[in-house]
Order: structure tokens, then C-alpha cells, then sequence
């Protein structure tokens, strides 16, 4: 299984705790950029003709923010360049304040199937806090375009004066409007953003109250019907997401545009992040990576434990077993030993247990540790 | 050599910054030893810690030449010696290997209590005494009290002093002139078998152990075979040499001179300082007259941080140890530390520099252990045993009672801190025996203090309530009975020997929960709760409790996050290598020195 990811780097305005690759002032590139990205693609065909794909997720940025019959043609573009299974997942991001119901038709007409809405707080004051360009009233608009389709909904946790009460109606707003997935997760202040300043100044709420919002929005999560599969994600039943379960299975995937990023064969590449370099690149037929790692055997292995471990079911003892042709609990009996009390197997899986499953780096890097 | 009359070896005594490294300057730039263009500030002073702190710790010879007024030349051999209270040790080395001492006395300040104690070691070592005032240049300088102050207190002859400004350059060539005059010329028979007093050495990478030397008899040359007295072991010298003030390699070294010498010793245990060097072909009979031993004063642990490093953690002190004799080890275990060396110093400066020359001079990243000082135990069946190391302590029903070393403490001050000190020294369980108005705006006092106390943050408060006004003398005066416990620290139920202490029954309370606020805020959140108890023989007197850890995740990890997070993981696990597992509980390194700083009161 492997899956394409393509990163459109445009925006209407940058959120305060925005760390991704996106212009806002330069959305008057969107139709050469795109150009560039079908070239990008045409460019790697070649290598991964024997590749089947699974998945297609247009990302951003805002995704929804450029004309929708880019979209069209990028989804075109990858059918054409790749295989591309016709049950393929294809997911774009969209901004509630940037979606009408022609966009959505036209999404929807070429292949589109899954929607991630960044609602991310359903409390407006919130939102014009951490400069979201739209309001709760958007997002109502937006889920009644969506109705009946597969949605997921962003909600974030940590945010300045957020309470229990906060995270619980933004939740139970994007259970009422439809989502089959929401993402819960926690807001981590970057260095350069808008909001490190609060962070900085201690206006956002410490570790310790955010564990108190996320142990709050995972009981809401749960009475309602949605099912956690990885730390931050929760999900109707079969309604995972496909494409990021790749990610945390330590699947292939390619990635497309500024910032994107591939790992296949073993090998990590990363885009450039710059807008012009990128258009170079490619206009004269050069990829546009700046850094490529190999990722050695340990590396793969390391790589495997620390994103399995983040998922609630767990790594699988007959795939690790298989890939990396050694017992896993036997190879990290020490480590096993000292964290027993944290995580379980039973069967086939070795996992973190639920109620730590918020505190898995210091589990985690135990079986880093015993690599060394 | 013949010339021997015109050898001069002599030291500088002076109290801390009243000036001995710029003179030592002056006088090897008069004579030419250096030009003034390449003089560093402060040449003796060669390690980094020295220059930062303004401090000589090592000693250090130098040769110079002097053309004297009748017409001669004359060789000098300068010994540099530290000026701390701590380092007399290195003093009294010295001062074996010469025949004169510059007494340095700072025109305003007089003679200072330091000053005194190196004084009266040099004159029980027979040296002449050269008194020389110094900073004359300053506004304040009252030459003639201080000279009548030196044959007052000293009853030396200071009316022939010469008047310098070390620092200006003034007076200098009266210095050299009464050099020649005032001290002998060093005496021994050249021809006899050769004794030669070791009073440094250091271990030089392609040479070996370099051995400083003052051959007090008989000569020594490349190709000799040698010996020490107190070992068999038999080497051929290499080279011969004399200080200017590196290493200058000079054929042969004779009675009267100062010098080193190598002869590819390897092991540094081999040669000790204060031994004797022979001639294995024609040896001596008696040894020269080694060093007054001394005695450790404050002792702690240390432990490689890693502690695959402890094998070069024993080279480091080894060759620490071979510079300085005065550093007593010996291998000692913690069930939290695992291997390490349970050390002995002069002083806590002594102690704080030879852990700052470990991590700088040998790269290594040491953890150490709370300053402790050595303990008089009486056993109930009347063994008495010194314990330096609070988990040697017997159980207490074995113990009779103890006794703590007590120290008398000179305080200098201006007079507008008496006050803060004598809270200070109340707190610290002194007892107040007198005070002395020196001038207007100083004033000693003398107190009896348990030297516990004194190492235990003594210093940091005394500047910090006096605004740094103050400064402070001590010396052992000997051992008094007192009530001390000791206080256990125990981490999630376990005892952590690293962390025991042995304090007066009084301060327990008080110092146990300090102990406990303190790691409480060094501990960093594990994923359970961990109590941080004091207890006294199993009584608990103070509980602190970190919380657990309650959010430790990577947001979001997607595709191009994966290497990213998997270095800040990497980052995590590389952070944990700082860390020591007492029980199940992780505690950083750090934690043992940074819980003996006192609350921010």
C-alpha cells in the first residue's frame, strides 16, 4: 500500500499557530504552481510505475483555497500518471470559509471522497483569537454542503482560555453536523509563529490542563460513538483514515510541491520549501528535493516502533517479526520489563496501554534506548 | 658549575590580590625573560581557571638572569606559590626548594592573616624574608604603617623595603638588587651523590612524567640512570632543563639549581612529590627531608557521568594527583552512582577547582556528591572511627557519640554588615569569641564554626549578605562533641545513598525539607507519581511528591513530521544518558550538587 500527497501552499490568511508552508500572498501563482505540480508528477512516473496506490491527499495550506478545476485536473493528473486504484481514497482539506456548493460538486465529480474540515474550535471568539477566517456559522454552512459525504473535522486543544466545556462543544458541533472522523489534537506553539508569544507568556494552558481538555473531549469523543485509532484521531467504525494510517504503518508514500515529502525504497526526501526554487526546479527538469536520507535497517526499525506505538491497536509481532527478522519482545525484553506496567500484549499486538497512550514518548524512547 | 654563589632562589608570599603575579611579571620582564610585546597578562598564571579567577593555584618556577650593580650576573630561580588558604600545601612545597621568600605587602592594607600563616611556614623552612611594599601608587598607600605594621607583627627588619608599584613598574630594580643582597646563595656539595627534592611534576604525553626538581647535592645529567628513594625502579634520564619560563632543555643540572628532569617514567605512581631523586649507580644514603603531610579537609564523591568513563576518570585523578599530592582518593561505590572515587581536599576551593580541571583539563563529564567533611564516631564499644562518607556510617546503635571538626573563622568586614554576619554565623551554629576594629572601615571577627556548616552554602551567603564586602579566613582548630543525625533521602520509598547527609540534630527539620523542595523542582515528572521523603533513622520529617507526567506526545505526525519527530525523540533518549536510575526512579545528574543550594529566602 502507498499513497500520493500533494501540497498546495496557499492560504487566504496565516493562522496564529500556523507552522506549515503557505503563502497567502502569493495565491496569484496557484496556476503555475499547479502546472508545476502535474510536471512533478509526470517527472517521477517513470520510477514508480510498479507502484499501486491507495490514497490521494491534497493537503495544505489551504487546498480549498484555489480554483477548484486545479483540483480536477491534479486528481486527473495522478489517474493518469499512477495507479491509482479506483476505490482510492481521496481526501482534500478544506477552509469552512473558503467552500460554496459548486466547489464541492466539482470536487466531488472528479473523484474527491473524503473531506478534512479545519474547524478546529467551535467557539468563534477562539477562532478570531487564533485567526481562523472563519466562524461557527461557516462550518454549520459548510457541513450542510457536506451532508451525507465522509467528513473528517479538526478540533484543537490547548488554545488560550479554552475550558472542558470549549473542547466538548466544538466536538459535539462536529458530531451534530455529520463528521465521521475528527482529529483531536494539541496545539504545540512553534517557534516563529504568531503564537509562541502567548506561550511564551504563559497564556496558553500548561501540559497539565491539556491533558485535563484532551482526557474531557476523549470522553465526549467515546459517548459519542468514535472509536480512537491513533493518539489524535478517533473515527466512526471503518471510517479511519486511510492515507495517514499508511503514514503511521511506516507505509510508501510520494509527495508532491513545495514542502512535500516521499519515503519510498527506504529513502526520505523532502521538497524544497521555497516557493521559486520550487518553479526552477521544475521548469528545468531538475526535482526539487533538498534532503534525501537513507534509512538504514535500524532506522527503518526505530522508525516502525516509535509510529506504530502511537496507534491505539498497537504494532503487529508477526509483521515486525517478518520485516525486521527478530522477536520483538525478545529484542526489547529490557525495555518491555521496564515499562510493563504501561503497555500490553495480547495476541498478536504489543501496545501502549490506553490510559498512557497521552504519555508514549517517555514509553517510547525505552525502546529506542535499547537499541544503543 | 662554580657559579653556585651566584644562584638565588626564592619564592613570593603575598594575601591574594596584593599583587604577586604582577610582580613576578615585572621582574621577568625587567630581566629580560619576556619582552614586554609578548607578555599576556599574567604569565605565570597559565591555566585557564587561574586567569579567570585571578588566582595562582599551582606553583610555578621560572629562571631568569640578572646583571647586579657590582658587575655580576646572577641566576634567579622564581617559584611562584598559590596565595589561598587552601593551597598551603603547594606553599610549603615551594618553599623546600628555596632559600628566600618576597613578602608582598599591599601599602594600604597591611599585613593581611594569610599572609602570616605562609610567613611562619617560611620562616620554620629557615628562608630570609625579603619584605617589599607594594601598589605604593595608590592614594590611600601608607608605606611607613605598613612597614612599622611587618616588624611589629612579624618582627622583621622592614626599614630597607623596598618601595614598589608592581603594577606601574616603580621599584623594580630595588627588588632585583636586594635579591642578590638579602637572600644566600644556595649551599651543597657538587661533587657528592646526587639528592634532588621532587616538588612538582606533571605528565607530559611525549616525554612522560616530568619531574621538577631543586637538586640540593651532587649534579645531574642526560644518560644518568636514576632512582627514587622509595621506589626501585630505575630510569635513564633523557633531558635535563630549566624554566624560562616553558621547558628549555639546559645538559646538566648542579647543586644550588632548580630544574626538571626526564627520564621516560610512565607510571605516575612511580614518583612521588616530596621524594628524593638518586643516582641508582652511586646512591645517596638519606633521603632529604620530605613534606608535612596534610590533611583533607572536605571530601566528596565523584562519578563518571558515563559510567563506561571510569577508567579514564582514575587516569584523570592519577595525573591530577601527581601535580598535587594534597589530592587524597580512593575507588568508592553508590548503589545510585554506581563506580566512582570518594575524594579528599584541602578546602572547598581546593575541591571546586580539581572538579573543574577533571571536566576541562581531561574532557570528562563528572556527577558529584554532596561536600562532606570527616567525622569523629565513638563506638559503644569504644572504637573510634573517622567517616567522611554518610553511608559509612555505623547504625546508630553502634554509636556512642560523634564529634565534628570545628574550625576558628577570621570574618573581615566593613562594619555596616556586622549585623547580617552574626545572623549568619548564629544560623550556623557559631560561636562568637571576639571582635577587633582594625581601622574605621574594617573590623574582624572570630567565631568557632563546625566546618559543616561552613561548607554547606557559607560562602554564597556571606557575599551575598554583605554585598560582597566580606571575606573570610578559616583554619581546623580541632574536634567537639555534637548531636548529628543522619538524614536520609528517599526517592519513591528508596533511600538514595548519594543523597545522605550527616547535619546537626537542629537543622534536620529545616534542611531535610529544603532537600525536599529542592529535588521536587530537579526531578523531572516521571509517568507515576514519585514521594521525595527525608527521614532521620526512619522517621520521616519532610515529604514532597512530583506529580506525574500527564501529557508526553508528538502532535500530529505525518508524513514529512516522521524525521523530525524521530530526532526530537532521538533527542529525549540522548537526554536520558544525563540521567541516573535510583529505584525505578530517573534523576538527572545535575540533581546532586544543584540540591545543596539553600532556597532563594
Amino acid at each position: 500500500m502507498a499513497g500520493i500527497y500533494v501540497h498546495i501552499p496557499f492560504c487566504k490568511s496565516k493562522c496564529t499557530y500556523c507552522d506549515f508552508t503557505s503563502f497567502p500572498d502569493k495565491l496569484c501563482y496557484a496556476e503555475s504552481y499547479m502546472a508545476c505540480v502535474y510536471r512533478e508528477m509526470a517527472m517521477r512516473a517513470p520510477e514508480l510505475k510498479d507502484y499501486s496506490f491507495e490514497t490521494l491527499y491534497i493537503g495544505g495550506g489551504t487546498p480549498s483555497v484555489i480554483d477548484e478545476k486545479y483540483i480536477a485536473m491534479l486528481v486527473a493528473a495522478a489517474k493518469k500518471h499512477f495507479n491509482l486504484s479506483p476505490l482510492a481514497e481521496i481526501t482534500i482539506e478544506i477552509n469552512p470559509g473558503t467552500v460554496s456548493a459548486g466547489k464541492i460538486a466539482l470536487y466531488e465529480k472528479c473523484g474527491v471522497n473524503r473531506y478534512s474540515v479545519g474547524l478546529q474550535t467551535a467557539v468563534d471568539a477562539q477562532l478570531e483569537d487564533i485567526g481562523r477566517i472563519h466562524n461557527l456559522k461557516d462550518f454549520l454552512n459548510c457541513a450542510k454542503l457536506l451532508k451525507g459525504k465522509n467528513f473528517s473535522t479538526d478540533v484543537m486543544i490547548g488554545l488560550k482560555n479554552q475550558t472542558a466545556a470549549d473542547v466538548e462543544f466544538s466536538i459535539r458541533t462536529a458530531a451534530e453536523a455529520g463528521a465521521s472522523h475528527i482529529s483531536m489534537y494539541a496545539l504545540t506553539p512553534e517557534d516563529g509563529t504568531p503564537i509562541y508569544t502567548d506561550y511564551l507568556n504563559g497564556e496558553l494552558p500548561s501540559a497539565d490542563e491539556v491533558a485535563d481538555l484532551y482526557a474531557a473531549g476523549l470522553k465526549v469523543l467515546r459517548s459519542l460513538g468514535y472509536e480512537r485509532y491513533e493518539v489524535s484521531n478517533f473515527c466512526k467504525k471503518g471510517k479511519q483514515s486511510r492515507h495517514n494510517l499508511n503514514y503511521w504503518k511506516r507505509g510508501e508514500y510520494i509527495g508532491f510541491g513545495v514542502a512535500a515529502s516521499s519515503c519510498i525504497n527506504n529513502v526520505r526526501t523532502t521538497n524544497t520549501f521555497d516557493l521559486d526554487e520550487y518553479f526552477k526546479c521544475i521548469l528545468s527538469n531538475r526535482f526539487p528535493v533538498i534532503n534525501r536520507e537513507e534509512v538504514d535497517a535500524d532506522g527503518a526499525e526505530e522508525e516502525y516502533i516509535m509510529l506504530a506505538l502511537r496507534t491505539a491497536e498497537g504494532l503487529n509481532l508477526t509483521e515486525f517479526a517478518r520485516l525486521f527478522g527478530c522477536d520483538f519482545l525478545t529484542k526489547y525484553a529490557e525495555a518491555y520489563k521496564k515499562t510493563a506496567d504501561y503497555v500490553e500484549v495480547s495476541e498478536d499486538r504489543f501496545k501502549i496501554r490506553d490510559e498512557f497512550l497521552f504519555v508514549q514518548n517517555s514509553i517510547i524512547i525505552e525502546y529506542l534506548n535499547a537499541k544503543v | 658549575m662554580g657559579k653556585k654563589s651566584n644562584i638565588r632562589n626564592f619564592c613570593i608570599i603575598a594575601h591574594i590580590d596584593h599583587g604577586k603575579s604582577t610582580l613576578a611579571d615585572r621582574l621577568m620582564e625587567r630581566t629580560g625573560q619576556v619582552s614586554e610585546r609578548d607578555m599576556e597578562a599574567q604569565l605565570l598564571d597559565s591555566m585557564d581557571i587561574e586567569r579567570e579567577r585571578g588566582i595562582t593555584i599551582k606553583l610555578t618556577p621560572v629562571r631568569m638572569f640578572y646583571k647586579a650593580k657590582n658587575g655580576e650576573e646572577y641566576e634567579f630561580n622564581l617559584i611562584d606559590t598559590p596565595g589561598h588558604v587552601d593551597f598551603t600545601y603547594e606553599v610549603s612545597r615551594s618553599l623546600a626548594a628555596c632559600e628566600g621568600a618576597i613578602l608582598i605587602v599591599d601599602a594600604s592594607q597591611g599585613v593581611e592573616a594569610q599572609t602570616l600563616a605562609n610567613v611562619y611556614l617560611a620562616l620554620e623552612n629557615n628562608l630570609e624574608i625579603l619584605p617589599v611594599i607594594n601598589k605604593i601608587d595608590l592614594p590611600s598607600a601608607r608605606p611607613d604603617e605598613a612597614k612599622a605594621e611587618i616588624e611589629e607583627v612579624i618582627g622583621l627588619d622592614a626599614s630597607n623595603a623596598p618601595l614598589v608599584s608592581a603594577k606601574e613598574g616603580i621599584g623594580i630594580d630595588d627588588v632585583l638588587e636586594a635579591i642578590v643582597t638579602a637572600f644566600p646563595a644556595p649551599e651543597g656539595d657538587e661533587t657528592a651523590p646526587l639528592k634532588a627534592l621532587i616538588f612538582d611534576s606533571y605528565y607530559d604525553n611525549y616525554k612522560g612524567v616530568i619531574l621538577f626538581v631543586r637538586i640540593k647535592q651532587g649534579a645531574v645529567k642526560a644518560g644518568d640512570r636514576i632512582k627514587t628513594f622509595r621506589s626501585d625502579k630505575i630510569y635513564e634520564v633523557v633531558e635535563t632543563g630549566v624554566f624560562s619560563p616553558n621547558l628549555t632543555a639546559k645538559n646538566g643540572l648542579s647543586a644550588g639549581e632548580v630544574g626538571y628532569i626526564a627520564a621516560s617514567i610512565k607510571s605516575i605512581q612511580d614518583v612521588a612529590v616530596g621524594d628524593t631523586v638518586m643516582n641508582a649507580d652511586q646512591p645517596a644514603g638519606e633521603p632529604l627531608p620530605g613534606y608535612k603531610k596534610v590533611q583533607s579537609v572536605v571530601f566528596c564523591g565523584i562519578y563518571p557521568l558515563d559510567g563506561s568513563k571510569f577508567n579514564d576518570l582514575k587516569d584523570a585523578i592519577l595525573k591530577l594527583q601527581l601535580n598535587d599530592a594534597s589530592l587524597i582518593f580512593e575507588a568508592d561505590s553508590s548503589v545510585a552512582l554506581g563506580f566512582g572515587f570518594r575524594c579528599g581536599f584541602l578546602g572547598l576551593l581546593h575541591m571546586e577547582i580539581m572538579q573543574e580541571r577533571i571536566e576541562r583539563e581531561f574532557g570528562l563529564e563528572i556527577i558529584t556528591t554532596a561536600p562532606s567533611v570527616s567525622y569523629k564516631v565513638i563506638k559503644t564499644d569504644g572504637e573510634e572511627i573517622f567517616v567522611d562518607n554518610p553511608s559509612h556510617l555505623p547504625p546508630v546503635s553502634e554509636i556512642e557519640h560523634m564529634e565534628e571538626p570545628i574550625v576558628k573563622a577570621d570574618i573581615y568586614s566593613p562594619p555596616d554588615y556586622l549585623g547580617q554576619i552574626m545572623d549568619l554565623c548564629r544560623e550556623k551554629r557559631g560561636v562568637f569569641l571576639g571582635m577587633t576594629y582594625l581601622d574605621k572601615s574594617r573590623v574582624q571577627l572570630e567565631y568557632h564554626l563546625p566546618l559543616n556548616e561552613i561548607i554547606f552554602d557559607f560562602f554564597d551567603q556571606i557575599k551575598s549578605r554583605t554585598r560582597g564586602y566580606a571575606s573570610f579566613d578559616y583554619e581546623l582548630i580541632g574536634y567537639e562533641r555534637s548531636k548529628l543525625v543522619k538524614l536520609d533521602i528517599m526517592l519513591n520509598g528508596d533511600v538514595c545513598d548519594a543523597l545522605s547527609m550527616i547535619v546537626h540534630e537542629d537543622s534536620a527539620y529545616a534542611r531535610g525539607r529544603m532537600l525536599c523542595e529542592n529535588l521536587k523542582e530537579a526531578i523531572p515528572r516521571q509517568l507515576f507519581e514519585v514521594p521525595v521523603q527525608a527521614a532521620i533513622g526512619g522517621k520521616i520529617i519532610a515529604r514532597e511528591t512530583v506529580k506525574a507526567v500527564r501529557k508526553d506526545v508528538l502532535a500530529k505526525c505525518y508524513g514529512g513530521d516522521i524525521t523530525r519527530k524521530k530526532k526530537l525523540l532521538e533527542k529525549q533518549k540522548e537526554g536520558k544518558k544525563r540521567m541516573r536510575q535510583i529505584g525505578n526512579v530517573e534523576v538527572p545528574s545535575e540533581v546532586f550538587m544543584q540540591i545543596l543550594k539553600t532556597n532563594k529566602d
